[in-house]
Formats: C-alpha cells, sequence, structure tokens
C-alpha cells in the first residue's frame, strides 16, 4: 500500500507536506517528552519489526498483495505519537534508501498508515473495556490497517477529480472512487484479520517479556 | 437502347469492383518480424508477479505514450525502443500499487543503465533495520547526553 510517485497530484501532496510536517514536529516534542530508556529499547525493536513485516506481502485474491503494517501493536504498546513518528521513521527510510513509497507521497503514506491508523488503533483499543482488552488488541490492529486502506482508496480515487487534462484525461492516478475503493477495501478488511491476530500475538509476547525483565 | 444497357452493366461492375477493394481496405493484415526488444519484469517484494496490471511506456519529454496495455502472466512488460535514450515505464494497480521509473537503452535494445534501488529484498531488510536501531541508538545516546 506504499504508494509511489506520479501517482498523486501536487494539488493533495503539497498541503498533506505542511500537515504532515506540523504533525511531524508536535509528534517530535511528544517523544522527547515522553519516551524514557527504559522503553526505548522495545521501541526500537518494535519498529524494526514493523519494518520487517513490511515485506512480508500476503497474495489476495485479483493478484494483487497486500502486507501488515505493525502500526496498530506500536499505538496499543506505546501510545498514538510514538507509534506515528515509528511508523514514519520506516516510511522515510523506505522511501529514500529504498524506493519503496514515494517522496511526494510520503506524506499521505505518513498521515494514513501512521498517524490515523495509530489514532484510530489507540482510540479503538481505550475504549475497550479492561475485561476485553485481547479483542481491543484485536480491533486495533484490524482497524488501524482498513481506516489507513479507506483514506488511501479516497485520496486515490480522487485523482482524476481533481488533476486531468483539457480532454478530463487523468494526469496521476487513472482511477476514480468506483473502482479503488472495492480494490483497496476488500483486500485490507481479510488482511486486517491478519494484523489483528499479529497484534494479539506481539502484544501477548512483548507484556510477558516486560513483565519478566522487570522480575530480573 | 442497346447501349443504355452496355452502360448500365459497366457501372455495375465498376461499383462491385469498387466495392470489392473498398471492404478489402478494411481487413487486417499482419506481418512477422524478429526484433530485440526490452522486457522489464514487475515483482512484489516476494517475488509474486505484477501480473495483468495497466503500464504505460513514454519516451523521454513525451506526454503521449510510446506503448500502453497490460503485464503478462509473468508480471512483464515488453516493448520495442525505436531510438536511443531514456524510457519513462509506469505501471499502475487498481488498488494503488505500481512504480514510476526510467531506464536508457541503445539503439539495439540494450539497457544502459535504470533508477532502481540499489539494494535486492534481504539486503534491504538487513540494511532497513540496522539504519532503524542505529537511528535509536543516537536518539539513546541523544537522551542520556540531555539528562546528564
Amino acid at each position: 500500500m506504499h504508494i509511489p510517485d506520479g501517482f498523486i497530484a501536487p494539488q493533495m501532496y503539497l498541503p498533506l507536506y505542511g500537515l504532515a510536517a506540523g504533525l511531524w514536529a508536535y509528534g517530535a516534542r511528544r517523544v522527547g517528552r515522553d519516551l524514557d530508556e527504559a522503553s526505548l529499547p522495545w521501541l526500537a525493536s518494535l519498529t524494526a519489526a514493523s519494518f520487517a513485516l513490511s515485506f512480508v506481502a500476503l497474495p489476495l485474491p485479483g493478484g494483487t498483495s497486500a502486507h501488515v503494517t505493525g502500526v496498530g501493536l506500536l499505538a496499543v504498546l506505546f501510545g498514538p505519537w510514538h507509534a506515528f513518528m515509528a511508523a514514519s521513521m520506516v516510511f522515510v527510510i523506505q522511501a529514500l534508501l529504498f524506493g519503496d513509497g514515494g517522496v511526494t507521497t510520503l506524506p499521505l503514506n505518513a498521515l494514513a498508515m501512521g498517524f490515523v491508523g495509530a489514532i484510530s488503533a489507540y482510540g479503538v483499543y481505550r475504549v475497550t473495556p479492561e475485561r476485553w482488552r485481547v479483542i481491543g488488541v484485536f480491533l486495533a490492529g484490524w482497524i488501524g490497517l482498513f481506516l489507513p486502506a479507506l483514506l488511501i482508496a479516497l485520496a486515490l480515487g480522487a485523482q482524476p477529480l481533481i488533476a486531468h487534462d483539457a480532454a478530463g484525461v487523468p494526469l496521476y492516478f487513472p482511477f476514480g472512487f468506483a473502482i479503488t475503493l472495492p480494490a483497496l477495501l476488500i483486500p485490507h478488511a481479510l488482511l486486517g484479520i491478519g494484523e489483528g491476530a499479529l497484534s494479539v500475538l506481539g502484544w501477548r509476547l512483548v507484556e510477558r517479556l516486560r513483565v519478566r525483565y522487570r522480575n530480573d | 437502347m442497346r447501349t443504355h444497357s452496355v452502360i448500365a452493366r459497366v457501372t455495375l461492375l465498376l461499383g462491385l469492383a469498387v466495392g470489392v477493394v473498398a471492404s478489402h481496405a478494411h481487413d487486417l493484415q499482419y506481418s512477422v518480424a524478429a526484433g530485440q526488444a526490452v522486457v522489464v519484469k514487475l515483482f512484489y517484494v516476494d517475488n509474486t508477479p505484477f501480473t495483468f496490471e495497466g503500464y504505460e511506456v513514454y519516451r523521454e519529454g513525451e506526454k503521449l505514450p510510446y506503448q500502453v496495455g497490460r503485464t503478462d502472466s509473468q508480471g512483464r512488460v515488453s516493448f520495442l525502443p525505436d531510438r536511443p535514450g531514456k524510457w519513462r515505464i509506469k505501471a499502475i494497480s487498481e488498488d494503488g500499487h505500481g512504480l514510476d521509473f526510467t531506464l536508457t537503452t541503445d539503439a539495439a535494445a540494450h539497457i544502459e543503465g535504470s533508477d532502481k534501488p540499489v539494494y535486492e529484498r534481504y539486503g534491504r531488510i538487513v540494511v532497513g533495520i540496522a539504519v532503524i536501531l542505529g537511528l535509536f541508538g543516537f536518539l539513546n545516546l541523544y537522551m542520556r547526553r540531555k539528562k546528564a
């Protein structure tokens, strides 16, 4: 779901860069204030795991493939701002070093998958009653993947409307909402189940390890 | 009266002849020639081919595509450059996956270079994890220094 360069019009990515820059600046302050030396190794390890997970692409019906992100798990364990900044770091490295996802589309990728994914996952986790924590973590993983897919489908589907030539031919991404919404939402609704299950596994593992190392 | 009959028959024959020629003008013909094509394979990081997805090939600086089509069952784009130079390949799937990159060919369709990322799959994972852990290491040093 990392959108490459050439798919998003400047009318969209330039304002998004402004919005993302503001959120990155605020997020850096929040992380600088809240992150302590005890949680830093955990955040580093899970950010690295999130990066590695993005390379595990699952083939889906229709010949496409999608991958999990781990953003929901990061949000549940560390809060939305840490998750957003960690995910943004991953997207920057992928875009600048490896060409996975574009530089012009970086703010859309970061805002959708990083910010909205983290905020929605954390919100769902927080409103779930204490005794249903496992379900809350599962739903956090699911929503943290599905909602960004919805935003990206809307952003892609809007391209033919906001950027086209005099004859109406799209200049960037050529497909409208009727195609992008089902193409992204159906696979990610299914993949979200995998992301939710993975979040529960990761959450249980980290909680167990945290207790163990605290006792040591 | 007889003269009129001859003229009518000749006109009819001419009309039929023109009709036959005109109908052949719409027949699709083909010729076969061997040529050296540029073949680009598109695939996901797990090596799943980018099959049956739309692509466009552009000559450098041109807005009208040189070629459009869909990748084959192996995820390949193949085209025959008509000149040496840079060629932009844009491949897009309906769910937002795709690539937009440039390669350079000589007159014989030999690839002279492309803007392909430096690292391959496993190298990418190792390098990416190392970079992330390194950045967090610097962050840790910064936090300790700030604390001190």
